[in-house]
């Protein structure tokens, strides 16, 4: 038993290691960062967000502001992306729901993740608070995401509130599960027994020595849960449920431009280019973390 | 011996001959794909327009929504089946005159208090029982029923006594004259009456329509097959009818455009883009006045109880770039809820308010405002958001904010009904298409005993039921009652009409001999594709 212990805390072979001895020498975060697939998804994301952050800088026109000119093709003077069927300019409707879009997703999954986080860590401290919480997240999970987000939006109506507390409900069950698997994992370590015999105390051991150890899966999430939240959004303002009209959010301008897609598709062609570049830099850097954090 | 010069070739080289017969083929292939094309174009043309009726094949309609069996007897936003399987009593031209259907002919009393009807003898339920008198009672007693939730109850509750004649002839005995009495019998489907319970239930539809039902799928569509006991000899010619629910507007047009379908009347005006380039296809504009678009107004909020702000939001909506922007271009910019084709519609009513801002911002200057804000009802739709938006964008240009709260139809519904309205609304009406009382007596929004706006006079009441009992409806004095009623709605302005709306018909251009009726009941007893 001894000398299996031994075996997996023992420090692996220097010639297995020798190749990897440079990565090492740096966090895993920022290995995985320097790679070329993180970077490109850093790229794609830095300049969606930089587009939604500059958006009164770079939009000519108000994004609601109406005019006579509708459906004016690309290139149109005074509107580089053309308008929309009520002459509004495409490239702010679709600046400035960038903007809504990042506003809302920055705000639901760091929400969703927290109280997973702090649900699984309840969980993990007595076995009844486990059954409940668990119970929860099952409830949680019974729904998808599009029923959750009608159940919500017909108890509240829509809007950005709502649209925030079903990216929230939907990411809490995700964030707890993770959390108390790796928990589980974590505290029957004998690092964990080491600090408990040391006098560490039971929620400072979890907090202090377990969840740290746990948490690099977490980090992974957050990028996968952004790419979910840019969809749950989407989803809900293409049906309608979303933010209210007139605010201008990615999915809004896809489901007004529906019914032009043969005689206007540029109107489509904005949000489906931005909501495609941001979906596939927040899954590179996730995929990106995601392998160096499994090494 | 060995030649100087090479022999000149006699003929081609294998490799020229083939690259010729390369071409050639090519050339001859486009040319008879040409010829071909030419041929079809020229010929499908001419046989389209003058050939004669053809007996056969099976119409595909795509429909946006399913019908709901519930609302069988009421005006449900599915009607196209209605004049399917059932008939009415009468049917209107496009001036409203009734015409005969299942009522050969008609004779009124003279004090108006009464109407003999002559029925056809030769009229046969789709169950082989024959169609008498009774049914018509029954069909009468039906729509009086609260149950059924049927818009035309209040003409129906005036038939107060039934005199038979035989089994082909009835007498309806009126507790006062109503001249919306014809719009009751293009309105009234008759059912057979030991089925009705069933019909609502959605288990058995039994008419004496020109198709029975085969099949119905909730929520998929409806199945029908030839009546061949119809009452009209040779008709229907089609052998069948689907009725196919398509939700999303781009794959119904779609299904138009691959020839999966051949009529809908679900397209939305702005999407007919592609269709409008489509020579396999033709659009018709039906001036049916059905689903007009208008802006509701809560009478007991303030200060919308006051006319003078009520006024300033008419002349602040651009009515023509609503027809423009959100509908495509169809539909007929208008401040009175009638169409061209009402005997209440004039002109002058129909442009009393344009757009004109600056006296909007007068208006509410003088009635002391600078800045209003309002919520803003509207149905959750691509369409009906469009719409809420172009208005809301008005408003706001004359200093009131509106803050939209959209809405599922049925919720909207509700509301629109039990007068749970906000400050404002944004929604479609219709009953302006027949008898102008009917609009006043009928329409939830109109209602002069109880509106969705709340709005109640003396003075309303009393035109609109002098009009609606008005035995006459062709007269002076009628038309003076009309002009009355508009004169009432648009100084009110308890309801801000916005555009007419006609019915939009996008059919194969082989198909011919489609009609509606003025509540959208579809008639295909003369269709034939070619």
């Amino acid at each position: 038993m001894t000398q299996t212990t031994d075996l997996l805390t023992a420090a692996p072979p220097p010639a297995a290691r020798k190749p990897r001895a440079t990565p090492r020498s740096r966090h895993p975060y920022r290995t995985a960062l320097s790679t070329a697939r993180a970077r490109t998804g850093l790229v794609l994301v830095g300049l969606v967000v930089l587009a939604g952050l500059l958006a009164p800088l770079l939009a000519g026109h108000g994004p609601t502001d109406q005019s006579g000119q509708s459906l004016a093709g690309p290139g149109t003077p005074g509107h580089l992306l053309g308008t929309d069927d009520l002459g509004r300019d495409l490239l702010s409707r679709v600046l400035y729901g960038i903007r809504t879009d990042l506003g809302i997703i920055a705000v639901a999954v760091p929400a969703g993740a927290a109280l997973g986080c702090l649900l699984a860590l309840v969980a993990a401290a007595h076995p009844v608070a486990d059954t409940v919480v668990q119970r929860v997240f099952d409830l949680l999970l019974a729904f998808p995401g599009l029923i959750l987000a009608l159940a919500v939006t017909a108890i509240l109506g829509p809007g950005r509130i709502p649209v925030v507390l079903v990216i929230a409900l939907a990411e809490v069950p995700v964030f707890g599960r993770l959390l108390r698997g790796g928990v589980l994992v974590q505290r029957e370590r004998e690092y964990v027994t080491a600090a408990r015999v040391g006098g560490g105390s039971g929620s400072r051991v979890l907090v202090r020595h377990i969840l740290p150890n746990a948490a690099d899966p977490l980090v992974v999430q957050i990028a996968v849960s952004l790419t979910v939240a840019v969809f749950i959004e989407g989803a809900m303002s293409f049906l309608g449920v979303g933010v209210r009209p007139p605010q201008p959010t990615l999915g809004a301008v896809l489901s007004q431009s529906m019914p032009y897609l043969a005689q206007a598709p540029q109107f489509a062609a904005g949000p489906l280019i931005t909501v495609t570049a941001l979906v596939l830099g927040l899954s590179l850097i996730a995929e990106a973390l995601n392998r160096e954090i499994r090494r | 011996m060995t030649e100087l010069y090479p022999l000149t070739p006699s003929g081609p080289s294998r490799r020229s001959t083939l690259r010729a017969a390369g071409g050639g083929a090519l050339l001859l292939g486009l040319g008879l794909a040409g010829c071909r094309s030419a041929v079809s174009d020229t010929s499908s043309a001419p046989q389209g327009a003058s050939a004669e009726p053809r007996r056969g094949g099976v119409l595909n309609v795509a429909v946006n929504a399913d019908f709901t069996p519930a609302l069988l007897f009421a005006q449900s936003g599915q009607s196209l089946q209605q004049r399917l399987i059932y008939n009415t009593l009468t049917r209107y031209d496009d001036r409203l005159h009734p015409k005969p259907e299942l009522a050969t002919s008609w004779t009124y009393a003279k004090d108006g208090r009464s109407i003999t009807l002559r029925l056809r003898d030769d009229v046969t339920f789709h169950n082989g029982r024959k169609f008498t008198a009774d049914d018509v009672i029954f069909a009468v007693k039906n729509l009086q029923n609260p149950l059924r939730a049927a818009q035309l109850r209040s003409t129906a509750a005036t038939v107060t006594g039934f005199e038979k004649r035989g089994d082909h002839e009835l007498v309806l005995k009126l507790a006062h004259p109503v001249n919306n009495l014809f719009d009751l019998f293009e309105f009234m489907i008759i059912a057979d009456r030991e089925s009705v319970e069933d019909a609502v239930a959605g288990k058995k539809f039994i008419g004496t329509g020109p198709f029975q039902l085969k099949k119905w799928s909730p929520g998929s569509g409806l199945s029908l097959i030839r009546n061949d006991a119809y009452w009209q000899p040779g008709r229907p010619y089609l052998d069948g009818v689907e009725l196919r629910v398509i939700a999303q507007a781009d794959a119904l047009i779609s299904s138009l455009r691959s020839g999966q379908s051949q009529l809908t009347f679900d397209a939305p005006g702005k999407s007919l883009g592609a269709v409008k380039s489509d020579a396999r296809l033709t659009i018709s504009d039906y001036d049916t006045g059905a689903g007009a678009v208008y802006l509701g107004v809560n009478t007991t909020v303030a200060p919308l109880n006051d006319r003078t702000v009520r006024q300033a939001l008419a002349w602040a909506v651009d009515r023509d770039r609503l027809v423009a922007q959100t509908l495509g271009g169809y539909g007929l910019a208008s401040a009175a809820p009638w169409p061209k084709s009402s005997p209440a519609y004039s002109e002058a009513n129909r442009t009393h308010y344009t757009h004109d801002p600056a006296k909007a911002r007068e208006l509410l200057k003088s009635a002391g405002h600078s800045r209003l804000e309002f919520p803003m009802l509207h149905i959750a739709l691509p369409g009906e958001t469009a719409i809420a938006e172009s208005i809301q964008y008005d408003l706001k240009q004359v200093g009131v904010h509106v803050t939209l709260q959209p809405t599922d139809g049925a919720t909207a519904q509700k509301k629109l009904i039990s007068q749970g309205m906000p400050a404002l609304w944004s929604l479609g009406h219709g009953f302006a298409q027949v008898q102008p009382s009917t609009l006043a007596v009928s329409a939830y929004p109109f209602n002069e005993a109880k509106n969705t706006s709340k709005f109640r006079s003396a003075a309303y009441t009393k035109v609109v039921r002098e009009a609606w009992t008005e035995p006459e409806t062709d007269t002076a004095a009628a038309n003076a009652l009309h002009q009355k009623i508009s004169r009432i709605l648009l100084d009110e302005a308890f309801l801000i009409d916005l555009v007419v709306r006609g019915q939009l018909q996008v059919s194969a251009a082989g198909l011919h001999g489609v009609t509606l009726n003025k509540f959208s009941y579809l008639n295909l007893d003369n269709a034939y594709l070619v």
